[in-house]
């Protein structure tokens, strides 16, 4: 009977503590809403890591063959041409200069934006960047220059708004105002040291870019630029008319350009086309086309843009 | 006792059904599954490197090859990181019979950091200035030039030290073995974090679709006439080159870090102030000082105010913010989306309610003599002579070793002396500091 009746206040107490245990967990249990998980995205799925580890433990063969295009043909050809905006020249609002006004205003008014720049007269659109992604050869005209480039700014505004350049091609960041700035380039060249009042500071980038990369003063946040440094020179930035041309690229290869523009609604502000004449050069999601050109062929082509292109 | 047999067997029954309802409840629930690492979304969904779920699914499961699980950390030989350490501060917080502790980083930094390293744990929305997200490989205070990365030194001096004025404590209490075991850790997470947006970016620029050619070497089209494309996967284990392009990427990340230690700006000792200055020698450096910070040259006084206290431009983010800033307009900008994958577009929606306010860099109100990274003389000159990474704060010295500096070094070393002696200068027309870290300032 005892040991009957301990066994059963034994049970009690066990089935006590059963219910305090079961209510904290349920609690624990609502309070961590199931361990439920607010993160999004995928996660690795552990047997396909595995076999990838396995993979990358065999070793990596150098083939070399990852970056180079194979070469198809012979000889150097052209390609020109013009982007040209559908609609009329859309105007651009002053910067919106709220410091150092003395400089950076002229007459008490800041410069234009240059955010997308038409041409009166022809609707030629300016600072539309198209260069070359890959190719097999390299034109000795087109090889990496040494010298450098003079980038200067004045009234808070940077002179040059949009260049490419080469790797081994020095910026000549300068200053022509009489307030100091700072420059502090983005991507994978970061940068960001102060230019005294007039005088001229260098940079060499040392890594190319697959875009082009903004570059801006944190004193003057509204000062905007851009530059995209590459291995080759097989790249142009439109002129005011909108015109541009990049000679002795390969002949007899696939070649794909990227075109670009500051405000391209594209990926990256890759700009985007479906006219017919975009549709011919295979035009595609990522603002790419492609060319292939006969050995001195000079190939132009005429680009019609629609404001939507740059999300009008 | 019969009765109290039944009453047994009673009571052994509802024990039961508690404890069956308590295994339904448990089996509701599933195991309690370890941590995952998650994806940047932030940069998966982006404007940038657009990336549909399949390629997320496939930087997911390469990431996972290559450094593991947050319980089981992995680091292929090339990215030359110690394994031993890693283990040490990876997986649950718990500490054995000798008393080692295991799960550092769950046991100290997770609950800010994150469990990705990505500076979203729990504490972190309430927390200004943000935990720092480690996935850039960009750190504040460190002694190499702005755009290098930081040393193990660099890292480990702010666990040591914390980060005054902001809630990064100090882990100096820690043995020497459990801070190393996390500045490596720390390392780990950035790496992985780099290389993520580098296979964003590669999955992006040369992969993606393809046109489907026929034997003849033609592009297919379909009925009506457009072409026929198809997905060229992320899929290292049956491509031997996309194995090569994976391990480069790896390579030029560790690369940054292993040279870190060669480019640390070492102070020339023909500049460097003597110890036993007097105090005329001082207050002409401070003079000296004064009249840089004011200038046209440095340009302190834009930013950090003509009062010193950190009330000049205020308009600029930190590169973390300003990255978010710009994906929150990129989003409001992107209209339609046509043509954007719709796997990207269905998320896109929820990984911007997940950004935490964008807040602006408010520059360092010097006259508190709070330094977040050190209070050492060699800390400001640091600061001053590199820039701070990631922020607007620009280097006066030269971008890399051998390259044109603005400032001379002596230059800096005034800069120091002054803004050492900032928290002791009555200004003669005390100003209200602005209000900081207010969305107003936006």
């Amino acid at each position: 009977m005892f040991r009957n009746h301990a066994r059963k206040s034994e049970s009690l107490v066990v089935a006590k503590h059963g219910i305090g245990c079961l209510l904290m967990l349920f609690s624990v249990l609502t309070l961590a809403g199931c361990q439920q998980n607010t993160d999004l995205g995928p996660v690795a799925n552990a047997a396909t890591s595995v076999k990838i580890r396995e993979a990358f433990s065999a070793g990596v063969t150098e083939s070399g063959s990852s970056e180079s295009v194979v070469a198809a043909g012979t000889g150097w050809a052209t390609i020109k041409g013009k982007f040209v905006f559908e609609g009329s020249p859309p105007e651009m609002a002053p910067y919106n200069a709220n410091k150092d006004e003395a400089t950076c205003k002229i007459d008490g008014k800041a410069p234009p934006q240059e955010t997308l720049l038409v041409d009166s007269g022809s609707k030629g659109i300016a600072n539309v960047v198209v260069f070359l992604r890959k190719t097999s050869r390299v034109h000795e005209s087109a090889e990496p220059k040494a010298d450098s480039v003079l980038f200067d700014q004045k009234a808070c505004v940077f002179l040059t708004h949009v260049f490419p350049l080469t790797v081994g091609q020095t910026i000549s960041i300068k200053n022509s105002d009489p307030v100091g700035h700072n420059t502090n380039i983005e991507g994978k060249n970061g940068f960001n040291q102060t230019i005294p009042a007039n005088e001229t500071v260098d940079f060499l980038p040392q890594k190319e870019e697959a875009i082009p990369q903004a570059i801006r003063c944190s004193i003057h946040p509204w000062m905007i630029a851009y530059y995209l440094p590459r291995k080759n020179s097989y790249f142009a930035v439109t002129a005011a008319d909108g015109s541009f041309e990049i000679s002795n690229v390969p002949a007899g290869e696939k070649l794909e350009f990227q075109v670009w523009h500051e405000i391209g609604t594209g990926p990256g502000g890759a700009l985007l086309l479906d006219t017919p004449e975009a549709k011919e050069l295979k035009w595609n999601k990522k603002g790419r086309f492609v060319v292939s050109l006969a050995e001195d062929e000079v190939r132009e082509v005429q680009l019609t843009v629609p404001p939507t292109a740059f999300g009008g | 006792m019969n009765g109290s047999v039944a009453m047994n067997h009673e009571s052994l029954r509802k024990n039961l059904t508690w404890w069956m309802a308590a295994a339904a409840l448990l089996v509701g629930c599933g195991k309690v599954e370890p941590p995952p690492f998650r994806l940047n979304m932030t940069q998966m969904v982006s404007n940038e490197t657009p990336t549909s779920p399949e390629y997320q699914q496939e930087i997911a499961d390469v990431l996972g090859a290559m450094f593991g699980t947050p319980d089981e950390p992995y680091a292929v030989p090339e990215a030359g990181l110690d394994l031993s350490r890693l283990r040490m501060a990876a997986g649950a917080a718990w500490s054995d019979e000798k008393g080692t502790n295991h799960g550092l980083y769950r046991k100290h930094c997770v609950h800010c950091h994150g469990i990705t390293g990505d500076g979203r744990g729990p504490t972190a929305r309430f927390l200004n200035p943000y935990p720092r997200d480690y996935r850039q490989g960009v750190y504040k205070f460190k002694s190499t030039y702005n755009a290098d990365r930081p040393t193990d030194d660099d890292l480990l001096r702010v666990l040591v030290n914390g980060v005054p004025g902001t809630a990064m404590p100090s882990f100096s209490l820690l043995p020497h073995s459990e801070l190393e075991a996390l500045v490596e850790y720390v390392k780990y997470l950035s790496i992985r974090g780099q290389l993520e947006v580098s296979l964003a970016a590669y999955v992006y620029d040369d992969l993606g679709e393809e046109a489907e050619v026929d034997e003849n070497g033609d592009e297919k089209v379909d009925s009506e006439g457009n072409e026929i494309t198809k997905r060229i996967p992320l899929d290292p284990v049956n491509d031997p080159e996309q194995r090569e392009v994976v391990m480069e990427l790896l390579a030029e990340i560790i690369e940054g870090w292993e040279s870190s230690a060669e480019k640390v700006v070492i102070p020339s000792e023909d500049h460097i102030p003597a110890d036993n200055r007097n105090a005329e020698e001082i207050a002409a450096s401070v003079a000296q000082g004064r009249e840089l910070f004011f200038g046209t040259r440095a340009n302190c006084v834009k930013c950090h105010g003509p009062t010193a206290l950190g009330d000049g431009q205020q308009d600029d983010q930190d590169s973390w913010n300003k990255a978010h800033k710009k994906f929150l307009q990129d989003m409001v900008n992107a209209g339609d989306q046509e043509g954007v994958h719709p796997g990207i577009v269905a998320s896109r929606a929820e990984v911007v309610a997940s950004i935490y306010t964008v807040r602006n860099a408010i520059p360092r109100n010097l006259r508190q003599g709070i330094y977040r990274g050190g209070r050492r003389r060699l800390d400001i000159f640091w600061r001053i002579y590199t820039g701070i990474a990631g922020t607007p704060m620009p280097a006066t010295g030269p971008a890399s070793p051998g390259a044109q500096g603005t400032l001379k070094e002596e230059e800096i070393w005034n800069i120091v002396d002054y803004v050492l002696s900032l928290p002791y200068e009555t200004p003669s027309r005390p100003l209200k500091a602005l209000p900081v870290n207010l969305e107003a300032v936006n």
